[in-house]
């Protein structure tokens, strides 16, 4: 049983369709890659299966840890272990970050069924985790994502998937605005999350993500299906031809 | 058939004994006048209509010998502030601080049974307090003086009229925190009336940081104006928090006579079920280079109203004026609503103005963003409304008061709140 099966899925936006049938099977262990050129309908795929509002499903199926998971609201799917990174992090003045953080833990933590967390080891693992993305401590006082650089926003998402340790982690372009030091640390962080019981799927543009974070399978989705599906290399030959060789074979 | 409002004001007033001149006045003129109807008033939704659920308009007993004791109403009292109390609109001075702590603060405190002069809004509500209003609290601050005013409404239908006149001499400074709370805490009929006054004088280079917190039960109908002075080079940073009350009507009128005179005025909101909170603020530039600046945050839930007007006018003996108003109000129910109007009339070139006004409903976006981070639902929007309100909560400087506000409007949100949400 694969951790994420989609199978035919097809998704409107607007009443527009996008996702035209994707099929896509990820492993429990894996990092997977979804490329594509823009329109393509890489973020749409990552909003559904996280269930956005607006995003309609009309056909195919979607089943995450064996479970169905399109009937699930979205925060029915966080709690059952789906992280969503986005690509554009809202900014929430008047909320701290440490509220959040911590409220999030404890709604995964209640549907497992444990107490919450405790203040001190709530510090303590978010300080660790925030060592990691190298994050300034005044941070956790601070208004989520408020004022915060575009580099900034995609470190602290990649710091609550830290802190919330999902099953699977969909990370939307979070490699975009990013300098190659900010690339380096947001791609250690991702990493420090990669083991035998989770998957990664990268949602991005860019090869160059992927010498920090190496896939174990890519993509390409075109026209709201996977056209064709590789190792890594496929991304390097990616980056050398783009995508349109890809789209005339499918065309022809 | 039961008489109106103002029929049932007379008849109380004539069974009251004695009178003093400027009450019988007063009396006179509401008999020749009667009570505004929204034809005569601008109000969006507290009209005077609301008098009709009041039964007793004659004042309560607090402050008085042999009235209920009203310290259990108290809240915890605030460090570093002297206390001052007024129960039913009476000083009680068993329960505020000593005279000789407020003289060393370089506070006078008078008493006066004569209800303050009229300010620039008198009208029906001047007239109800100098019918019925038992004494004026005059404070005179000629130093650097920290104080809470706890006005008490104690339990029952009987009226309050809380009266104060604060002057501020010349480079004074203080900081005032105005506390409204008790009264009839269930929303049934017939209400109580809370009928609040407050004058401020400010002189040259005072600076009054004002905040005010009102926090009625359901029960009462609050009625408060407020009318202010400003010298030049005087500061007035007025924070007012809105939660209680079944209706809440608040006017204030403020003039900027001096040059450079400076207002900074935030006013926050939140009302659900069938609540009222309606806010109607006019100022006045009338000498040059005054700044004005105002924001007000609302919230209706449920069946509930808000609306602030803010109105300024400034013509040529206020050129150089800086303005800004920013209002924002926030629908979170089908039958919700809020109607915001900032109104700028500038009669001068010389002016730097901006003004602003949005409605919505939360945000979608910012919505779904939590719900992705696992939060539920009621959580989410309550947090989001939290936020919403950030900028004015975030205005509050006194630790302790900041906290007593953001648990009196998590209180009013939703219980689901913990506290510490603030950044």
């Amino acid at each position: 049983m694969s951790l994420l099966e989609i199978s035919d899925l097809h998704a409107s936006v607007a009443g527009q369709p996008v996702l035209r049938g994707i099929t896509l099977a990820v492993e429990a262990g894996e990092v997977h890659a979804i490329m594509g050129p823009n329109g393509s309908g890489k973020s749409t795929l990552a909003h559904v299966l996280a269930g956005r509002p607006g995003y309609e499903v009309t056909a195919g199926q979607v089943r995450f840890d064996g479970q169905p998971l399109l009937s699930l609201a979205p925060e029915e799917r966080a709690r059952a272990g789906l992280f969503l990174g986005f690509q554009y992090p809202v900014e929430i003045p008047g909320v701290n970050n440490a509220y959040l953080l911590r409220a999030a833990l404890n709604a995964q933590r209640r549907q497992r069924g444990l107490p919450e967390i405790d203040a001190f080891d709530f510090l303590k693992l978010v300080k660790q985790r925030m060592q990691t993305m190298q994050i300034d401590e005044s941070f956790l006082s601070r208004g989520v994502n408020e004022g915060f650089s575009g580099g900034e926003k995609k470190r602290n998402e990649i710091l609550q998937m830290l802190v919330l340790e999902p099953k699977l982690a969909l990370l939307d372009e979070t490699d975009s605005g990013l300098d190659i030091d900010a690339l380096k640390v947001v791609a250690r962080g991702v990493n420090t999350l990669r083991s035998p019981e989770r998957a990664i799927v990268l949602v991005t543009h860019y090869q160059r993500l992927l010498d920090h974070i190496v896939p174990d399978r890519v993509h390409v989705l075109a026209r709201g299906r996977i056209l064709r599906s590789g190792d890594r290399e496929l991304a390097l030959e990616l980056e050398r031809r783009g995508y349109d060789w890809i789209l005339e074979q499918a065309a022809a | 058939m039961r008489m109106n409002a103002a029929a049932r004001i007379l008849e109380q007033y004539a069974a009251l004994q004695p009178h003093a001149p400027a009450a019988d006045a007063a009396a006179q003129q509401l008999a020749a006048l009667g009570l505004p109807d929204s034809r005569d008033e601008q109000w969006r939704y507290a009209n005077l209509r609301a008098l009709d659920g009041i039964a007793d308009f004659r004042p309560g007993r607090g402050g008085q010998p042999n009235a209920a004791p009203a310290a259990r109403a108290l809240p915890e009292p605030l460090p570093d502030h002297l206390r001052l109390v007024l129960v039913d609109g009476r000083f009680d001075a068993a329960l505020s601080c000593p005279p000789a702590a407020l003289s060393a603060a370089g506070v006078g405190l008078a008493r006066s049974t004569n209800p303050g002069p009229a300010g620039a809004t008198s009208g029906p509500l001047q007239l109800l307090t100098r019918m019925f209003a038992a004494e004026t609290l005059t404070l005179v601050c000629s130093a650097d003086a920290r104080l809470e005013l706890c006005c008490i409404a104690t339990a029952g239908n009987a009226a309050g009229y809380p009266t104060l006149d604060v002057q501020l001499a010349p480079d004074a400074t203080l900081q005032l925190v105005e506390r409204h709370l008790g009264g009839a805490q269930r929303a049934s009929l017939p209400g109580q009336l809370v009928c609040a006054s407050t004058r401020l004088t400010l002189a040259a280079n005072a600076t009054l940081r004002h905040y005010r917190l009102q926090e009625y039960g359901a029960g009462v109908l609050w009625l408060d104006n407020q009318d202010a002075r400003l010298a030049r080079d005087a500061r007035l940073i007025l924070c007012q928090i809105g939660v209680g009350a079944a209706t809440a009507r608040h006017t204030a009128h403020i003039a900027l006579a001096g040059e450079r005179a400076e207002l900074h005025w935030q006013a926050m909101a939140v009302a659900n079920g069938r609540q009222v909170n309606d806010t109607w603020v006019r100022v006045d530039p009338l000498a040059r280079g005054t700044v004005t600046q105002q924001r007000f945050r609302g919230i209706a839930a449920d069946q509930a109203r808000v609306a602030c007007s803010a109105e300024l006018k400034v013509g040529g003996a206020g050129a150089g004026a800086r303005v800004q108003q920013n209002l924002r109000g926030l629908i979170d129910g089908r039958g919700a609503e809020v109607d915001l109007r900032p109104r700028l009339e500038i009669r001068t070139d010389d002016i730097q103005a901006s003004h602003g006004a949005t409605t919505g409903q939360l945000d979608e976006t910012l919505l779904f963003y939590l719900l992705s981070r696992g939060l539920d639902p009621a959580t989410a929007r309550t947090l989001l409304k939290w936020a919403f309100l950030g900028d004015v909560l975030g205005e509050i400087t006194v630790p302790a008061l900041r906290r007593v506000a953001e648990q009196a409007a998590a209180g009013q949100l939703a219980d689901v709140l913990a506290s510490g949400a603030m950044s």
